[in-house]
């Protein structure tokens, strides 16, 4: 009995060990998870960087780890992968994504060739945990799979005056906010037959059994009303300063954009990398990619945008079976404040949204529940949910779903208490947490591998008579990815890149854009001939002629925001 | 809509203040202050009454200027507040110099200084109000904050030049075959649009006073500045505008008046001293892009779960019915609940009961404006911006919002003939006397007379009747030619910017002595909640029935219709007590969230108490007022 005792708490001790490579065979709290933030960073110095954003509500700290090659350039002169995760407090599985990633380029660097150029072509930004206050809440407080997901800004839901002042309570000491049911002959439910741990609706004629208490709480501010004003709520992703609309419109807007200290804090450091092209943020139900816009109102994107999306998010599908790549206000519903709007449109990225848990994936006997049985709005029990309690007797021995017990409580008397505790229902059991965090890593480096790889080919210099010469210039991008995308030219966001031709003893008599070669159509511009604002466009190329008056060597120089600079010194002879 | 018709032709007769004083120039740097003088008065005026004034750094600008806040009251956050910005375009002297003068009298006046906090910041865009007192004189509301506006390489590199050295930015006409611009005959020194259909070619082009400093082929396309902070409030924030801003509060001017209103749930009015004046023309409807919620469409999707006819429209009243016995018992629907869930959207129309007021107190406004002897007429105040102060703080605080602009340009004689109205004969202002065959034939169509290609814009003759009758001739600069480095010939002149919305500083003192006095009667109809009288009726077996009336002694109704759909104002809660005492019905505090003006709403709840007992109501908002009540019961 001791040495079995002693065994647990060696295996407990080790669960929370944190060393590089880290493990993921289970979720790391809010501390553990800045520890772990740092052990890569420690293991790593040369390669990662480790920077508080800024601080939450309640003065827990967002982490931010940049992992750059120092020999292959400083951050700014490569694509910019921005990733990040657990926007919502209870979508802890999105941090595990994250964390995953960093872990996976830095301990593969140099022994997988293609992470290791990934790693040399572009700059990380990883953000685990966006809502620290609501991750370290999770943990600690007794919650449901969906509560604690807002930012810690207190709100009156009941308008009385208190704000938060009535939330659920976790009565049988569990660390879980269950359900509460009473015996009701009276009452609209029985138990179902096949599985009495559910409930049904009885139909005419049939005698109920039970009526639904919701939520385990009580009336803690004595007005009549169980749990009506909860932590909250402001969600962190409606918060953003993009199509942002206040809370009477979206609800848990904020009072104004980025009221959220730590929205806040992450806008302005996003803002302060203006070479990130490429981001992702996860959440945690419903196996999807989304990419944006987030409303309707907000217009479809650019085509040539459209295209780059559906590029990606068609392999990313593939990547991680059973996902659906979709557009989030068609697909979904429309939200406004969102952080992926503020991205595409502010930031000049390339964004989407992962979706991570696929509750059709908890299976007992092999056959995948369909999607649709679990989302049964009904609010009778599902054969998806016969099958997930399947899942969890068989597979998890019971630990995901608490049996219904009896309990006194003060208002109603007896009642039950049961239901899925907080690790079910939105997170997969740990065992399963493997898979997800290494294939949804791999969505991101997949994407990351298509971020613009721009090369210069001066391909001809040739004499045009006298001192003038012709000089070409090729820009070639062999990713997927533009070097600046379509919604930012529209929206007249940032000087685009730049393409110049200057020389000590040179003078740019004209220049433009080689629209035909063989022709020789230039489409030559009547201003400052030696200066273009361009975009190279993902798996293609832009050409430019320019007449050069002079002699000796001129630079041809390339800078862009998001896809690095490129120079190069040609002799006009 | 009817309402709504009747004020856009009252506001256009308006009778205004003008001023009865000497011609002076407008050499304005003397009188009005820049930003640092704004400050030092502050400072001053709070040395001079340290019980009574506190000051606030807000913000600091961009360019590094300080926008403070003047705090004056007693009681702090413990009474209602009054919350005034002013200037937030800083292209509006006049407005600060009303902030100020407003402060000053508040100082002074324990009627406005003992129940009410006020909030006043006179400059809400510093570094745009630096640039009037700089040469060359310009017009830009733009912050310092740097910004590339043609998007090329370069940021603020190629801004207006003063070529001809006056001091002032005008404008550059040149002849062009591409030219659109002709002179009008009438006045030959206002330009006006060619028109091809009556057979007219353009001959000049207008340029801003400028040279293409980065050699790009534009003029002046990339002046110093970024945003205008009276843009970049949240309600209709434009995305991507030249001056917005790169999102609603990004700038720290307008990002300190969000976190502050939103922290100080006393502010129960705001006024705004800038461009528009509701006083004079109330907040106009007919935006479009927003729901009409007298015609709303329910989607298929929610029609059919909820059983409810999609081939027709209802108004948002119908669908409260509807929708209230489909709820949960204890829930009530109402406008704020349907509208979100019907993806309404937000609202950018005044709410029809709220132009109630804006009617009605513009109406007591004039007739106080007639009282006080002003029945000069004047231009229509402009409409205020979108992302603007006054919009948010309507939209999105739920409030009362007046706001007032102090001056205007007089009309012409000849274009203020308006049908049917005989308030004009005692008109003060001898301005221009030309009159016109086509206003005479069509006296209640201003628009016919811009159709006029005879004539110039009405506003600019206005603005040059103003400039020649009070200015000496100041406001405009004559035409005249320049030899330009690359347009070649070309004729410098125009209007003097601020002209059109700046009096001299001669006027400043009588413009405010006569409106801001009427600040007071404002502030007269904020709502006062009370319990009007407490009522309790034994029912047996020591079970009482409490009533309560709550009244609304002011004129404004708590909240406001805007303030009913956003629930952004926080209700009063009344809160019973007493020792031993069970309530049966009814709730320890109830919420009171709607009580029209000058109206009374009662409450009702049913306690068990032992005999003797005193219960206490309290009555508790923040906006509007405190009130307690014992009652006996038993006794």
């Amino acid at each position: 009995m001791i040495s079995a005792l002693m065994a647990l708490a060696v295996m407990l001790t080790r669960a929370q060990e944190v060393k590089v490579p880290l493990r993921f065979d289970f979720y790391y709290s809010y501390e553990k998870m800045a520890e772990a933030m740092k052990a890569l960073n420690a293991a790593y110095p040369d390669f990662t960087k480790l920077d508080e954003v800024g601080r939450s509500e309640e003065g827990r700290i967002i982490w931010a780890l940049t992992i750059n090659n120092p020999k292959t350039g400083e951050p700014f002169t490569k694509p910019g992968v921005y990733v990040d995760g657990n926007i919502h407090g209870n979508e802890i599985q999105a941090g595990e994504v994250c964390l995953y990633l960093a872990n996976r380029l830095l301990t593969n660097y140099g022994k997988i060739t293609e992470i290791t150029e990934v790693v040399d072509r572009n700059v990380f930004y990883i953000i685990p945990v966006v809502n620290v206050d609501g991750r370290a809440h999770f943990f600690a407080d007794a919650n449901t799979p969906s509560s604690n997901r807002g930012l810690r800004i207190p709100v009156d839901d009941d308008r009385d005056g208190l704000f938060d002042e009535d939330g659920p309570d976790d009565l049988d000491g569990d660390g879980n906010i269950t359900n509460m049911r009473i015996r009701d002959t009276l009452g609209r439910l029985r138990s179902d037959p096949t599985d009495k741990r559910l409930m049904i609706t009885v139909k005419p004629g049939e005698k109920g059994e039970w009526t639904r208490l919701g939520q385990e709480g009580i009336d803690n501010d004595g007005d009549g009303q169980v749990n009506e004003d909860g932590e909250g709520y402001v969600d962190g992703n409606r918060n953003w300063g993009m199509n942002w609309n206040p809370p009477y419109v979206q609800s848990g807007a904020g009072n104004y954009p980025f009221e959220g200290k730590g929205i806040k804090a992450i806008a302005e450091w996003m803002l302060a990398r203006p070479n990130i092209i490429l981001v992702f943020a996860f959440h945690n139900n419903g196996g999807m990619y989304l990419r944006g816009p987030t409303s309707k109102a907000a217009g479809e994107l650019p085509q040539g945008d459209v295209a780059v999306y559906d590029y990606l998010g068609e392999h990313m599908e593939k990547i991680v079976p059973g996902y659906q790549y979709l557009i989030s206000w068609k697909d979904l519903y429309s939200t406004y404040g969102d952080f992926t709007d503020f991205t595409d449109k502010m930031v000049g990225s390339y964004s989407l949204v992962g979706e991570l848990y696929q509750p059709e994936t908890e299976t007992y006997d092999g056959t995948p529940k369909r999607g649709e049985e679990e989302r049964s709005r009904s609010g009778d029990a599902s054969a998806g949910e016969r099958q997930r309690l399947l899942f969890d007797d068989n597979v998890n021995q019971g630990e995901l779903f608490k049996e219904w017990k009896p309990y006194k409580h003060p208002l109603y008397g007896d009642i039950e208490i049961g239901g899925w505790t907080k690790m079910s229902s939105r997170l997969p059991h740990p065992f399963m947490l493997q898979d997800l965090v290494h294939r949804n890593a791999s969505s991101v480096i997949f994407a990351a591998k298509q971020t613009p790889k721009i090369t210069m080919d001066v391909f001809e210099v040739k004499k045009a008579g006298g001192d003038l010469w012709s000089v070409r210039v090729r820009l070639v991008n062999s990713g997927a990815i533009p070097s600046v995308t379509f919604e930012t030219i529209k929206n007249k966001l940032y000087p685009i890149d730049k393409l110049t031709v200057a020389g000590r003893n040179a003078n740019v008599v004209g220049g433009g854009v080689l629209t035909n070669a063989w022709m020789n159509l230039v489409s030559y511009k009547e201003y400052r001939p030696e200066v273009h604002m361009c975009q190279v466009p993902g798996l293609g190329k832009v050409e430019y002629q320019f007449l050069v008056s002079g002699k000796g060597d001129i630079e041809i120089k390339y800078e862009s925001r998001k896809a690095g600079i490129i120079s190069k010194i040609v002799e006009l002879k | 809509m009817n309402l709504m018709k009747l004020h856009a032709t009252g506001g256009m007769m308006l009778l205004v203040a003008l001023l009865l004083m000497a011609p002076a120039p407008v050499s304005a740097t003397e009188k009005y202050s820049d930003p640092a003088a704004v400050n030092r008065h502050i400072e001053q005026l709070r040395m001079a009454n340290p019980s009574l004034v506190k000051v606030h750094k807000l913000a600091v600008t961009p360019g590094g200027r300080e926008m403070l806040m003047i705090e004056i009251g007693k009681s702090g956050t413990a009474v209602p507040a009054v919350l005034t910005g002013a200037n937030f375009s800083g292209l509006t002297p006049l407005a600060t110099e009303a902030a100020l003068a407003l402060a000053s009298r508040i100082v002074s006046d324990a009627s406005l200084n003992s129940g009410l906090t006020w909030y006043i910041i006179p400059v809400g865009n510093p570094d745009a109000y630096a640039r009037y007192f700089t040469r060359p004189l310009w017009s830009d509301p733009a912050n310092s904050r740097p910004f590339n506006d043609d998007t090329d390489d370069q940021t603020d590199e190629d801004g207006y030049n003063d070529l001809d050295g006056n001091g002032i930015i005008t404008l550059m006409r040149v002849k062009a075959h591409d030219g659109t611009w002709i002179p009008v005959e009438s006045e030959p020194r206002l330009m006006r649009k060619a028109d091809a259909a009556k057979g007219e070619k353009g001959i000049y082009k207008l340029y801003t006073e400028g040279i293409d400093d980065d050699g790009d082929g534009q003029y002046n396309e990339d002046v110093p500045g970024g945003t205008n902070v009276n843009v970049n409030f949240p309600h209709l924030f434009k995305n991507f505008g030249r001056r917005s801003g790169l999102y609603p509060g990004s700038e720290p001017e307008s990002e300190a008046l969000l976190r502050f209103a939103f922290s100080h749930p006393e502010i129960a009015m705001v006024l705004a001293f800038g461009q528009t004046n509701y006083l004079l023309s109330p907040p106009k409807g007919g935006k479009k892009g927003a729901v009409d919620t007298e015609n709303i469409r329910i989607p298929r999707e929610i029609g059919s779960s909820l059983g409810i006819d999609v081939s027709r429209t209802y108004t948002l009243a119908e669908v409260i019915e509807l929708v209230q016995p489909m709820l949960p018992q204890g829930m009530t629907a109402d406008e704020s609940m349907i509208a979100s869930f019907l993806g309404l959207g937000a609202v950018v129309n005044p709410m029809p009961d709220d132009m109630t007021f804006y009617n009605e107190m513009s109406s007591d406004y004039k007739e106080y404006l007639k009282k006080k002897g002003i029945t000069a007429e004047r231009f229509d105040p402009a409409q205020p911006e979108d992302g603007s102060f006054e919009l948010w703080a309507y939209y999105q605080l739920g409030l009362p919002v007046f706001t007032m602009d102090f001056w205007g340009l007089p009309k012409p004689k000849d274009e203020k003939k308006e049908a049917g109205d005989d308030e004009l004969k005692s008109d003060t202002v001898k301005g221009d006397q030309k009159t016109d065959d086509a206003v005479k034939a069509n006296p209640g169509k201003v628009d016919t007379v811009k159709a006029d290609t005879k004539k110039g814009d009405p506003k600019e003759m206005a603005q040059l009747a103003f400039s020649d009758k009070w200015l000496n001739g100041r406001g405009f600069t004559p035409w005249k030619s320049y030899s330009h480095p690359t347009l070649g010939e070309v004729e410098i002149g125009g209007f003097t910017p601020f002209s059109d919305n700046t009096p001299p500083e001669s006027m400043i003192d009588s413009l405010l002595d006569l409106q801001l006095p009427y600040i007071s009667e404002l502030v007269k109809k904020l709502p006062r909640l009370t319990i009007a009288e407490l009522k309790a009726t034994e029912k047996g077996g020591g079970v009482y029935q409490l009533e309560a009336w709550v009244a609304n002694e002011g004129y404004l109704s708590f909240p406001i219709a805007m303030g009913k759909r956003n629930k952004v104002p926080a209700p009063a809660i009344l809160t019973l007590e007493g020792d031993g005492i069970e309530i049966l019905s009814g709730k320890k505090r109830t919420p009171v969230s709607d009580v029209g003006g000058m109206k009374s709403v009662k409450y009702i709840w049913l306690v068990r108490g032992p005999k003797k007992e005193t219960m206490t109501l309290t009555l508790e908002s923040k906006q509007a007022g405190k009130d307690i009540e014992r009652i006996n019961i038993g006794g």
